[in-house]
């Protein structure tokens, strides 16, 4: 005769599960990224006005077209798709030239008291060294510097991996030009 | 070498391409798509029925959540929304051809008399909007380096800031709010801010 019944057994206590987080809706999620979204729109277009109607226009068509956005897939990205598609619309309408001139950059190696002072580079350089590249180099920077992979830039940009890869190196090129002359 | 020049290139990059969105444009984005929210405690008050509290806590708690609003950040915002290409309303270099030109524009005088000098020349003025208020914007020069001054009538948390490598000097004087930003050094902001009382 066992020494207990397991049918009296009191069952374990029940693990209660902790209450889920609440999912952040889309808007919340795409209004986290105002800030890098009117970095990229002020760099573009060269003045706040602009740049605030751009990221407006952003938000209004991302938000009215939310039932096109794949739920899992990066709300960041496809923002800034959103932003690069309207900035292509407002360039048109400026006339605001997008084509990338083929022109020649002299880039000699940097050394010595030049090198020591790109250590020293300030906030307006880097404005004005920016605003001197072409947009779509602009583009192509500045989505790396927000962390996007050649690849996604690639998508927001509508071009080929091998392109980003070759605007970007052209682009830093000429942004070290650029610093180097503003010092 | 040039391996270690993209290095600080990028380093640069990183740490001063990024310019903040002015206040006013989150705040105006959160208003139209972000629900209110609203706190327990006021459902709890609203199932007391609690109507005369609720109502009061309505207009505490079901407002749209919006963002704090930091002086330095806008500061840095407005001074390098200028310097991207925004420009200047009227450039000149003559403080007597500045104020008249805020004429109309402003509702109060921008109560400056610095005309500039050798070491901090004036380049000119522009309207701004600081902190939700209309601001005289006026734009000095040191040798290669732009400096923003803005005065506006309200109240700033006076002190000295550094943001994204800019340095910001704030006070308040006889009504009037000031913010100096720039990428000087504090040193220089200081000998400005003295030419300035």
């Amino acid at each position: 005769m066992p020494l207990f019944s397991l049918r009296g057994r009191r069952p374990p206590l029940a693990v209660v599960p902790d209450t889920p987080a609440r999912q952040p809706t889309l808007a919340e999620a795409a209004l986290e990224h105002i800030d890098a979204l009117y970095s990229l729109a002020v760099h573009l277009t060269g003045n706040a006005s602009d740049a605030e109607d751009l990221v407006q226009t952003t938000f209004a068509r991302a938000l009215a077209g939310a039932a096109h956005f794949q739920e899992g897939s990066n709300v960041r990205a496809w923002l800034f798709r959103i932003l690069r598609n309207g900035f292509i619309d407002l360039a048109r309408r400026k006339k605001i030239v997008l084509e990338i001139p083929d022109d020649t950059l002299d880039v000699r190696p940097v050394e010595g008291a030049a090198l020591e002072q790109l250590r020293f580079i300030t906030a307006s350089e880097v404005a004005r060294a920016i605003a001197s590249l072409p947009v779509e180099h602009r583009l192509v920077v500045l989505l790396e510097v927000e962390g996007f992979s050649e690849a996604e830039i690639a998508d927001i940009a509508h071009c080929a991996p091998g392109t980003v890869k070759s605007r970007l190196s052209r682009a830093k090129a000429k942004l070290r030009v650029a610093l180097q002359e503003s010092k | 070498m040039t391996d270690e020049a993209d290095r600080l290139v990028a380093a640069a990059l990183r740490d001063h391409a990024r310019i903040p969105a002015p206040p006013r444009l989150h705040a105006k984005l959160a208003r139209r798509y972000l629900a209110p929210r609203r706190s327990w405690l006021l459902a709890s008050v609203s199932a007391l029925g609690g109507a005369a509290v609720a109502a009061a806590l309505v207009l505490l708690l079901v407002r749209p959540h919006a963002p704090a609003i930091d002086p330095a950040n806008e500061a840095v915002g407005d001074h390098l929304r200028m310097l991207i290409g925004r420009g200047l309303g009227v450039e000149v270099s003559d403080m007597h051809q500045v104020k008249p030109w805020f004429a109309g524009k402003l509702d109060f005088v921008p109560p400056i008399t610095f005309l500039g000098d050798d070491d901090f020349p004036l380049a000119g003025g522009d309207v701004a909007v600081f902190l939700g208020h209309k601001a005289a914007e006026l734009v000095y020069h040191r040798r290669m380096h732009v400096i923003s001054l803005f005065v506006f009538q309200a109240d700033v948390p006076a002190g000295e800031r550094t943001v994204q490598g800019f340095h910001v000097v704030m006070w308040n004087h006889d009504g009037f709010g000031f913010a100096l930003v720039s990428d000087v050094s504090f040193d220089d902001l200081h000998a400005l801010y003295a030419r300035l009382q």
